[in-house]
């Protein structure tokens, strides 16, 4: 017998263990975009996806008849699928089938082009006299194979055609028949699942203890994490969820009925156990070990039958793990939160309510007490009687084989020549290649295309580099994100003296971050950094008096409004607030449905005017060392700031040739009643808005003494280069500026010619943003596309403010010559890199160790959403129900929904994120060598990596079959559409258009300035 | 006022007043029958017609409140027809407007017109959309013929529609157990309760020979009496109440009204935040000479009403998600205007039914927003307002509150009494009978027919 700490240190490895495979999401008011299936990036993704599936209850890939419609529409081609069968099977394709008939390759290759499905015993029997499938042949063979047959019908003796194909297919049908019922049908042993809940279901589908047990955990759960919906909080949460649940529940006072009846007494020990004395995690280890013995699982089965129990319920025990984990990311509240006490609940309500599902179904269960309650020895028969997978009776396998034949030519006589081992061989050959493997192998074929498209594109379009070609008027930077890639398009093509740049959107810039209109500070950085810098908002000298009413006013009307809000709730004020307040609230009911635009203008309107005159700035230098009571110091000191200047403009490669004019342009999203807001926001700034990086940053490239402290480091900034910051609204496709008052007034044309080019920019921006959007003409104008996306972030009832990331396929690390000019369809993380000017690979690490997780992170978060909506996103918004505010549930009393909502991924087209790197493989192999999480995602292909030889041009493909070698790419075709500008382009479409070369934004000698 | 004037404006009004029925239900027949047949309109055409039904019923209802208040309120009856006649007994189709039903038509028909505006927008897309808007036009037919009915046969017709509507669209999201489980709950609450109502009607046809509330009550709305004996009053009232409490989501029958938050957010708004939870208010309120009548119902109305309310507000006040405090506010404030009615008052709750209506549903539809408002609101206060444990709790022992704390979390007590000794009997009593029939087929006709399929013996919880 193990002792009680073997037994604890057990239990909270297999915890661990078993919670990597819980969603990886936070609270939602920080949603951060990542790999959905974190836990399984040891796996190469092929496996993982699938090992992962069998574990969620997931779809692994998109259904069948999804790719075959892609098929059909010409999406993916029959080269595809010639490719990824060849790289996939090897040297096996050419193994021989049905007595050296045909190839395995064939047979796989026939079954990929045309849909033959297994059907079900009594779905045959229904085929076969409802449908003609054994009198007339399949209609999609090609006209070889079925003039092949036609002959053979023909030979036996046939007036008429239709006669010659009945002959040859009750021929082949009688063949089959005759063959397949020769060997039995085979049963099909799956290994039976571990929890009682599933053995049950598995014999009785009408109980399910789940559905017991679920609704009253959730409330617990739900209860004990909430952040401040509920008015009257949980008692004694700072002792932890088992004790602060044990306690609850122990107290009884609701009438036990049905499966809780035990459910006092236990909780009441557990409750004593709780005191003082042995540490709370203790405790909950020896409450999970003690209910795992009472269940009656044996040892073997702990590490599955744990991950099982939590998986069940895996968004709220996610959320349990990611608040244990990042407390410092609880909204409001940090509680001691702990996923031992879920699980240590969970068991304890799973095995009441398995004690009693199981005594009404006769088993043998004692009613309490000490030792053995018989629920060991349930498992045990459940696991036997579990109902084995029968395999297809021999009329299906018969109709099955009929299909196939004809596909890739069996003759009746063939079939009849199979030998007993031919069959079997030929039959297994068909099974094993099953609805998952061609699932993936269209997968496969259905990336191959995307793949040969941009980079053929990628190789065609070659300019000229701006940087080296003339002076520039304006150099812009942005995000890398794939939403910018229209904005900096569109400036580029108004102006080929414009230059853009793209950044991981903090800037380089790690901070906490505090506006005037705060109350608290954020982080805005990526999440795997912490900042141990504070910057804060600040009204000026002059305006601190005008801030001080204006804050008071908001105060009070604040007070006033949560006052009315929260009162209409309670008793004794909601009557008369009810009763009174509901002539009020019919004008903004009326005005927010009706008239939705209108209404947010004003109210954005109203907000500006109460600003009006407050002129703020950023504290950003440090004025004294005494770090803040968070521990981190207040502003930057002045080498700080130069480095972290330095760091930037050198990861972009912008070290020299400075234009007079260099926007910093930061992003975020506004959006109205859209608990999701926060995935539409910067994921390089951890779910936050850019904007306070881009000002900051602007702010210390244009300090003199920053500027000093980088030419003594040979960055040499010219006076006349002036920074400015400024934050695109990704929904509303406008740019907000910051301290635009402290533009010199020998740069005011340059600014205000600027300032025009991006509101020029983001109407059309606006425009091709529209063309997604079903509900908006095809032929909007630039300016009704502003006002249509401006309506959308306002409204209430829009349930697509914008699509977010929704269209991310693609990845570039190199300079922009590479993609200037070219028409990437808002799909494409464009990360600058000069690959000229480091020789050490230092830069491209850097870069890599922010992209790969970001961007591959934002890429697989929407992949899995949009393959399996229901099991891996957040399904549908329209019945999602804020929670505690952390996250969603589906109505009253559901799992916590993760990942992307339904409206958010509809037009995503699930591809891995094709991440280009212009670096030589050396060099990348390097990087890589020192990035462990990077390489994993790289090696194990949750990304495509492919690097382009900047010396050469040549592309070279990651494959992880050679050993993880970079094999030479050979273009399909090196000829690539053209189009004058990007709206004659993707113009009159809403797919996804392919890349082309935009003449109006490419840089050839004769439009260089 | 000519006799001529009277009668042609008798005849507007009737018009106006058969339009405010026959809008949502032309709606109704112009989306429903391209459905039907497998060719549904598209989203916007379906959005623009049912809008169309609700803003002209609702200016219909404007300008038939516009013509009542120029002649003082005297109440219209509208004749539609007869459903049959026996000797002296009579089933007529009548509408009435009066100084209750116009203003009432004028706001829900209103309210419906916005939320027909939202959903046309927030469920774009959605597969459900075409049968969404096909409910919603039924609720609103249903809600204008319980509301118009000037007899209470009418009004149980309408009653049934909005039933019906209401728990479609709680399982609207049929692919969800959930939902199901919840459009069950409520519908079996619904049905339960309905008896009330149709037994009201049977006794009410039983003591006055006709439905027609002109024959039932005497005089205009609020200060009509009842014409039936004391005692019958006593038993009307009582099946009455009975009947709203279902409807209205009193205790005992608070259980459902949480769980009906599966729809999509503007059904959950309009059913719950605003129109369906006070359904039961207006049978009341139209029905209020019986309770004049019936002092003892009255009473019990009143203890239920307050009953309801302070369960609401001490379970509402444990909820942690948004949509379910927004039902227990629902419920609290419906239990107070049931006590308001109770107390005698018919201005006062009418005036609340409106206000809290609108209140409401701009609350649930706003919902998604919770984030949003509390960072701002948080941002202005300089903090996060964070739970209010009110004064009353630190009052009490900690035992005591912990216990109320579990009892709240828990929902409250009616709902494990009606499973105990409602549901409990209910059920046993279904099972032993199916235990019963199993065994007559088996003693007819052999073994083999009555062999229990799996899963018969037992389940059902």
């Amino acid at each position: 017998m193990a002792s009680p700490n073997d037994n604890r240190d057990e239990v909270a490895r297999l915890i661990a263990e078993a919670a990597r495979f819980l969603p990886p999401q936070g609270p939602i008011d920080a949603f951060v975009a990542q790999n959905t299936l974190q836990g399984f990036e040891d796996l190469p993704f092929e496996e993982a996806v699938i090992r992962a599936a069998a574990l969620h209850d997931a779809e692994p890939f998109l259904p069948e008849s999804r790719y075959r419609e892609e098929l059909a529409r010409g999406r993916i081609r029959a080269a595809d699928i010639d490719a990824v069968l060849a790289a996939d099977l090897g040297d096996r394709r050419f193994a021989h089938l049905a007595g050296g008939r045909i190839t395995l390759g064939e047979l796989c290759r026939q079954l990929l082009l045309h849909g033959v499905r297994l059907e079900s015993d009594a779905a045959v029997r229904w085929t076969l006299t409802e449908s003609p499938a054994i009198e007339r042949l399949r209609p999609d063979l090609d006209e070889t194979a079925r003039e092949r047959l036609m002959g053979l019908g023909r030979a036996a003796g046939a007036a008429t055609d239709i006669d010659a194909e009945r002959n040859v297919t009750g021929e082949l049908w009688r063949a089959c028949v005759e063959t397949t019922s020769r060997p039995r049908p085979s049963v099909v042993h799956g290994r039976p699942p571990v929890r009682h809940r599933d053995l049950l279901l598995a014999v009785d589908p009408a109980v399910d203890t789940d559905a017991l047990v679920h609704p009253l955990l959730i409330r617990l759960v739900a209860a004990y994490l909430d952040q401040g919906v509920a008015a009257w909080a949980m008692p004694d949460r700072d002792r932890g969820l088992l004790a602060a649940a044990a306690d609850l529940v122990g107290r009884g006072g609701v009438l036990p009925e049905g499966w809780t009846r035990p459910l006092p007494d236990r909780m009441r020990a557990v409750a004593a156990a709780c005191g003082p004395g042995l540490p709370p995690e203790s405790i909950s280890l020896d409450v999970i070990a003690a209910e795992l013995e009472a269940l009656g699982i044996p040892r073997p089965s702990w590490p599955d039958h744990i991950a099982r129990s939590l998986v069940a319920l895996r968004g709220w025990a996610g959320m349990v793990r990611q608040l244990e984990i990042r407390p410092d990311r609880a909204p409001v509240v940090r509680l001691p939160v702990r996923l031992a006490d879920f699980l240590a609940l969970r068991l304890l309500l799973d095995r009441a309510a398995t004690e009693w599902a199981l005594g009404r179904r006769g088993f043998p269960i004692a009613a309490d007490g000490a030792g053995d309650t018989g629920l060991g020895a349930a498992w045990v028969e459940l696991r036997d009687r579990h109902p084995p997978r029968r395999g297809p009776g021999s009329l299906a396998r018969g109709l099955l084989l009929h299909q196939v034949s004809q596909l890739v030519g069996l003759t009746p006589a063939d079939i009849q020549s199979l030998d007993d081992d031919d069959l079997v061989d030929l039959e297994r050959a068909i099974a094993a290649f099953d609805a998952v493997s061609r699932r993936r192998l269209f997968h496969l074929a259905y990336e191959r295309r995307h793949a040969t498209e941009v980079l053929d594109a990628l190789a065609a379009h070659a300019t000229i580099d701006v940087l080296r070609s003339g002076r520039p008027r304006v150099q812009a930077v942005l995000c890398i994100d794939d939403r910018c890639e229209s904005f900096r398009r569109y400036l580029e093509e108004a102006d080929p003296a414009v230059e853009t740049f793209g950044a991981a959107g903090f800037f380089s810039v790690p901070m906490y971050y505090r506006g005037i209109d705060d109350w608290h500070t954020i982080p805005l950085c990526p999440i795997v950094i912490r900042p141990t810098h504070t910057v804060t908002e600040v009204p000026e000298e002059g305006a601190a008096a005008l801030n001080r009413r204006r804050q008071s006013r908001r105060r009070l009307l604040a007070r006033l409004r949560g006052g009315a809000e929260s009162g209409s709730r309670t008793l004794f004020r909601g009557g008369l607030f009810t009763s009174i307040g509901g002539a009020i609230a019919a004008v903004p009911l009326v005005a927010r449905v009706v008239f939705p635009r209108l209404t947010a203008r004003a109210a954005s309107h109203a907000a500006d005017v109460a600003r009006r005159g407050i002129r703020t700035r950023l504290e950003l230098l440090r004025q004294v060392d005494v770090p803040l009571p968070d521990g981190t110091l207040a502003g930057f000191d002045v080498a700080e700031m130069a480095a972290m200047v330095r760091r930037l403009l050198e990861d972009i490669g912008l070290t020299r040739g400075f234009a007079p004019l260099v926007a910093v342009i930061g992003h975020g999203s506004t959006s109205l009643n859209n608990p999701h807001e926060s995935a539409y926001d910067c994921g390089a700034c951890g779910g936050g808005r850019g904007g306070p990086n881009a000002r900051a940053f602007a702010l210390m490239a244009n300090d003199p003494a920053v500027r000093k402290a980088l030419a003594a480091g040979g960055l040499e900034i010219p006076a006349h280069t002036v920074f400015l910051g400024g934050m695109l609204d990704t929904c509303t496709s406008r740019v907000r500026w910051f301290d635009l008052d402290r533009v010199p007034p020998s740069h005011a044309e340059a600014l205000s010619r600027w300032l025009a080019d991006c509101t020029r920019a983001g109407s059309l921006d606006a425009r091709e943003r529209c063309r997604r959007f079903d509900s908006v003409p095809l032929d909007v104008s630039p300016d009704e596309a502003l006002r249509r996306v401006e309506g959308r972030a306002g409204d209430l009832a829009q349930v697509r403010p914008e699509y977010g990331h929704a269209t991310t396929a693609v990845c570039i690390v190199g300079p922009r010559s590479l993609t200037r000019g070219l028409y990437l369809d808002r799909r494409a993380f464009l990360v600058s890199y000069d690959p000229s000017a480091d020789a050490d690979g230092a830069v491209l690490e850097r870069s890599l160790a922010a992209v790969g997780p970001v961007c591959g992170g934002i890429n697989l978060a929407y992949l899995f959403s949009r393959v399996d909506p229901v099991g891996y996103g957040a399904g549908t918004k329209l019945p999602h129900n804020i929670t505690g505010l952390i996250g969603v549930m589906d109505g009253h009393c559901s799992d916590l929904r993760t990942g992307l909502p339904l409206q958010g991924v509809e037009i995503h087209e699930p591809v891995r994120l094709l991440l280009v790197i212009d670096a030589p493989t050396d060099r990348i192999r390097n990087a890589l060598g020192r990035l462990h999480a990077v390489r994993r995602l790289v090696e194990n292909q949750w990304v495509r990596t492919v690097a382009r030889d900047p010396a050469t041009g040549r592309l070279a493909t990651f494959s992880a079959a050679n050993g993880g070698r970079f094999v030479p790419y050979e273009p399909e075709s090196l000829a690539i559409a053209m189009a004058p500008d990007s709206t004659s382009w993707y113009r009159g479409r809403r797919d996804n258009v392919p890349p082309a070369r935009i003449l109006a934004g490419s840089i050839t000698p004769d439009t260089a300035p | 006022m000519t006799a001529a004037e009277i009668a042609f404006l008798h005849d507007a009004v009737a018009g106006l007043v058969t339009w405010q029925l026959a809008a949502p239900a032309a709606t109704l027949v112009a989306i429903g029958l391209p459905a039907l047949v497998g060719r549904p309109l598209p989203e916007r055409a379906t959005t623009w017609i049912v809008g169309a039904g609700f803003t002209t019923g609702f200016l219909a209802a404007l300008a038939t409140l516009a013509a009542l208040a120029a002649r003082g309120f005297v109440p219209e009856v509208v004749h539609l027809g007869s459903l049959f006649t026996a000797n002296h007994h009579a089933a007529t189709i009548e509408l009435v407007a009066d100084s209750l039903s116009v203003p009432y038509v004028c706001f829900a028909t209103g309210l419906c017109g916005l939320v027909n505006a939202f959903a046309g927008k927030y469920l774009h897309r959605e597969p459900g959309f075409t049968r969404f808007f096909i409910l919603l036009a039924l609720f609103g037919t249903g809600m204008n013929l319980m509301v118009l009915a000037g007899s209470i046969d009418v009004l149980f017709a309408g009653w049934e529609f909005l039933g019906i509507s209401s728990a479609l669209l709680i399982g609207f999201f049929h692919e969800r157990r959930n939902a199901v489980d919840a459009a069950l709950r409520a519908f079996t609450t619904y049905r339960v309760c309905d008896v009330g109502l149709l037994a009201a009607g049977v006794v009410i046809h039983q003591a006055a020979g006709s439905g027609d509330f002109a024959q039932v009550f005497a005089g205009t709305w609020p200060n009509a009496t009842s014409l039936l004996p004391p005692a019958t009053a006593t038993l009307v009232g009582l099946l009455l109440v009975f009947a709203a409490l279902g409807k209205s989501g009193q205790v005992p029958f608070t259980g459902w009204l949480p769980r009906a938050m599966e729809g999509p957010t503007p059904s959950s708004a309009i059913f719950y935040g605003a129109l369906s939870i006070h359904a039961g208010a207006y049978l009341l309120l139209r029905c209020e000479a019986v309770l004049d009548a019936a002092p003892v119902v009255a009473w019990l109305l009143l203890a239920i009403g307050v009953a309801t309310a302070i369960h609401g507000a001490v379970v509402g006040s444990v909820q942690t998600d948004l949509k379910g405090m927004l039902a227990y506010a629902s419920m609290t404030q419906a239990g107070i205007i049931l006590a308001e009615i109770g107390l005698g008052l018919r201005l006062v709750p009418l005036v609340h039914v409106v206000s809290h209506a609108i209140l409401r549903s701009l609350q649930i539809l706003r919902s998604p927003s919770a984030m949003h408002d509390r960072h701002e609101l948080a941002a202005a206060l300089g903090g996060h307002p964070g739970p209010s444990n009110s004064t009353l709790l630190r009052l009490l022992p900690t035992g005591v509150v912990k216990g109320l704390y579990r009892v709240a979390l828990d929902r409250g007590l009616d709902e494990p009494l009606v499973a105990r000794f409602v549901v409990q009997p209910v059920l046993a009593t279904l099972e032993a009978a199916a235990a019963a029939e199993r065994r007559w087929v088996e003693f007819l006709g052999g073994a083999a027919a009555g062999s229990p399929r799996r899963g018969d013996d037992g389940g059902a919880a």
